[in-house]
């Protein structure tokens, strides 16, 4: 075996845990700027166990889904980020409605029931049961991310890192979507993060800052 | 190449119209390019009828099912466009917020719409019904008022959230249907799907599994409870036009969506599963919606909620199946639009006229705007439910099927439910007709063709098709029953 392959099943065999990591340093993070490094962070380690799936099943495609990857998600958006959060003048506090220490139990435990939820289907479709339960984690974690953080933008972030866990979902257990879908998935997520900024750009300017949680006018 | 044609005349239309800055200049050009979409989704239908399903390329595929709801489409966004053009003129010019931006997010909205009906693929229906999503957004928030910004918010991240689980739900199938050995570029392929699936045999627990996640997510879209919290806010902050275009339209995408599941689901796991699912959607919708109209405010949100309850009757429709079942939920589609599109637009006319649309501000609308006031009240009376108006016609339908199966508790609930909805309708309209009509005097008074000719074609429709639904309306709705089959 080549040093290639080593590395390729090192990858596959070790990703879960480097995702379950910054899962939980997400939960912690109490600054913007740290969990959008977080989420490049993740992003980099999905594209890898891209690469590394496209090098075994020797499928083009997962190349090109790693690629944009690295480029979207690992480079582009977390710029975007970056340039938004300084566009906006707003603090960098995620306004947490948990404090640190609950939220990583709140992830731990999280981590812990995706694993329960999978054990049923580990069997039927014949993947690891850690490769299983990093997706349903991270779905869960970022809608935990949606629910419990104030500030918009991370909001957005939350959902991006769902969309993370259902991308990484289709890869690990059917090595990915159909590229053309696969593309436009892109598409869309782009576009309704563009969105997104428009309309925080908007929460600011009309309620004079970016608090959704107290966004409550229009109730019953 | 006739199925590229209205999706093409849709994206160069939202194109042309945003170069004509002079609002009455760009309303002209809408209205012509939204003529030439509706002549060529005429087309695509009549073809249809006369010749089955037709395809082309790998990714798009017209069958009688989707071209029932491209009828949907193209009459409603031309009484739609038609209502908009004078509606509309008094919109400001500014950043997304001008007649031509209006158009072209409409035009990009019924592209998506379009879309969403004409995939083969199920995975780029999941693109196109995202898309409707992004397309309207700005629509919803079209006016910029705090209300509008915060239910152009919630109904972004609510929507794409909820539509996440539809995306996880199509992957799932897309891997049962890959391990049970369809080649994957067919595997999201709904015809083929269909075609193959007496012979292959999906694992259970994955289609199911799948047809969770897809009910909730789209059901997202459709607005069934729990997950409907972003569609009165939605509703009633974005423009009249686009209310009715949201309400009469997207929900019956995402409804068309769950409908290209529930079949697929059927067939591989049984149809037990997918239609106990959906009747308890459809209930839920049905009482919580049903109960909460009676506490509203905003006449928009009634109607908005009253969107969800209708929602519900369709889901009930769909779930209890058989042939009255099914024949009613697709009727009901249709006069349900109808119905909502002409109480939308009155809710319009009172908007303008009055300022506000809190209904305990409004009295003695039948002497001021007597008009508006009869548009009130036939679209009121039709969406209750009552004889000679179509919607009595497809709930009866629904009923009657629900009777069959010997479904008693939903039947009974349904009919309870019906009767709370009319007591709160009388409640609320009797409040804003009848009183003293001094209080709070209409600034305009009268109503321009544009806008009582659509409202007399939608009460029209809704009044004929009550005393009898056109033999060409059959046939097309069963063709639509024989393609779920």
């Amino acid at each position: 075996m080549g040093l290639v392959e080593v590395a390729t099943e090192r990858i596959l065999n070790s990703f879960s845990v480097f995702l379950f990591l910054t899962i939980l340093l997400m939960a912690v993070s109490r600054r913007i700027s740290t969990s959008v490094l977080l989420f490049s962070l993740q992003s980099a380690i999905i594209a890898a166990e891209a690469f590394a799936t496209g090098f075994r099943e020797r499928l083009f495609e997962a190349y090109v889904v790693a690629a944009l990857i690295v480029i979207i998600k690992v480079i582009a958006i977390p710029r975007a980020f970056f340039g938004l959060v300084s566009h906006l003048n707003t603090s960098s506090d995620v306004k947490a409605s948990t404090t640190p220490t609950q939220s990583v139990f709140i992830a731990a435990a999280m981590i812990y029931l995706s694993y329960a939820a999978v054990q049923s289907y580990g069997q039927s479709v014949n993947v690891a049961e850690d490769a299983l339960a990093a997706p349903v984690a991270l779905i869960l974690t970022g809608a935990f991310l949606m629910v419990s953080r104030k500030k918009a933008l991370m909001q957005m972030l939350g959902l991006l890192v769902l969309e993370n866990g259902i991308f990484l979902a289709a890869l690990t257990t059917i090595f990915g979507m159909p590229l053309v879908i696969e593309i436009g998935i892109f598409f869309d997520v782009l576009i309704g993060l563009l969105l997104m900024g428009v309309f925080a750009f908007r929460i600011r300017d009309t309620f004079d800052h970016l608090d959704v949680s107290k966004l409550r006018r229009l109730r019953g | 190449m006739i199925l590229y044609t209205p999706l093409l005349i849709a994206l160069l239309g939202a194109c042309v119209v945003l170069a004509f800055r002079n609002p009455r200049i760009a309303t002209r050009v809408a209205l012509f390019i939204g003529g030439l979409q509706i002549a060529s989704l005429a087309v695509i239908v009549w073809q249809v009828h006369e010749h089955g399903a037709l395809r082309a390329g790998r990714y798009l595929r017209v069958d009688a099912l989707s071209s029932f709801f491209l009828i949907n489409i193209a009459f409603i966004s031309g009484l739609v466009l038609v209502y908009a053009s004078d509606y509309l003129l008094h919109a400001g010019e500014g950043r997304f917020h001008s007649p031509r931006w209006f158009y072209a997010l409409v035009f990009l909205f019924l592209f998506t719409m379009i879309s969403v009906c004409l995939s083969a693929n199920l995975g780029l229906m999941w693109i196109m019904m995202e898309g409707t999503t992004l397309a309207s957004a700005l629509l919803v928030g079209f006016y910029n008022t705090k209300g509008a910004v915060e239910a152009g918010w919630k109904y972004l991240m609510v929507c794409t959230v909820g539509i996440a689980f539809a995306l996880f739900g199509t992957i799932v199938l897309y891997l049962a249907a890959v391990k049970a050995g369809m080649n994957p570029a067919a595997a999201l392929d709904w015809a083929s799907l269909m075609e193959a699936l007496p012979r292959i045999s999906l694992d259970p627990h994955l289609v199911k599994l799948a047809f969770v996640f897809v009910i909730v997510g789209y059901g997202t879209k459709i607005g069934f409870v729990p997950m409907h919290s972003w569609l009165p806010d939605a509703h009633a902050e974005a423009p009249t036009p686009v209310s009715a275009l949201l309400s009469a339209v997207l929900l019956n995408c995402a409804m068309y969506a769950v409908m290209r599941y529930d079949a697929i689901v059927s067939r591989a796991a049984g149809a037990a599963f997918p239609h106990t699912l959906l009747l308890i959607f459809g209930v839920m919708s049905m009482v919580v919606a049903g109960l909460l109209i009676l506490v509203q405010r905003n006449l928009k949100r009634l109607m908005a909620y009253s969107s969800i309850e209708h929602m519900g009757i369709i889901a009930i429709g769909l779930g209890l199946g058989g042939p009255l079942g099914l024949f009613g939920a697709l009727l009901h589609i249709f006069n349900h639009s109808v119905g909502k599109s002409l109480l939308f637009f009155s809710a319009g006319n009172i908007r303008e006229n009055y300022g506000t649309l809190r209904m305990d501000s409004i009295s003695g609308m039948a002497r001021t705007l007597p008009r508006t006031s009869i548009a009130l009240v036939v679209g009121s009376l039709a969406i209750v439910g009552l004889p000679p108006f179509s919607l009595f016609v497809s709930e009866f339908a629904i009923l009657s099927e629900a009777f069959a199966q010997a479904r008693y508790t939903v039947a009974v609930l349904f009919l309870v439910i019906l009767s709370v909805v009319f007591g709160g309708f009388a409640y609320y309209l009797l409040q804003m007709l009848c009183g003293d009509a001094s209080r709070n005097s209409p600034t305009k008074g009268k109503l321009l063709a544009s806008e009582y000719s659509v409202m007399g074609i939608a009460a029209a429709c809704l009044l004929y098709f009550g005393v009898r639904v056109p033999h060409i309306l059959t046939v097309m709705i069963q063709d639509a029953m024989a393609v779920l089959r």
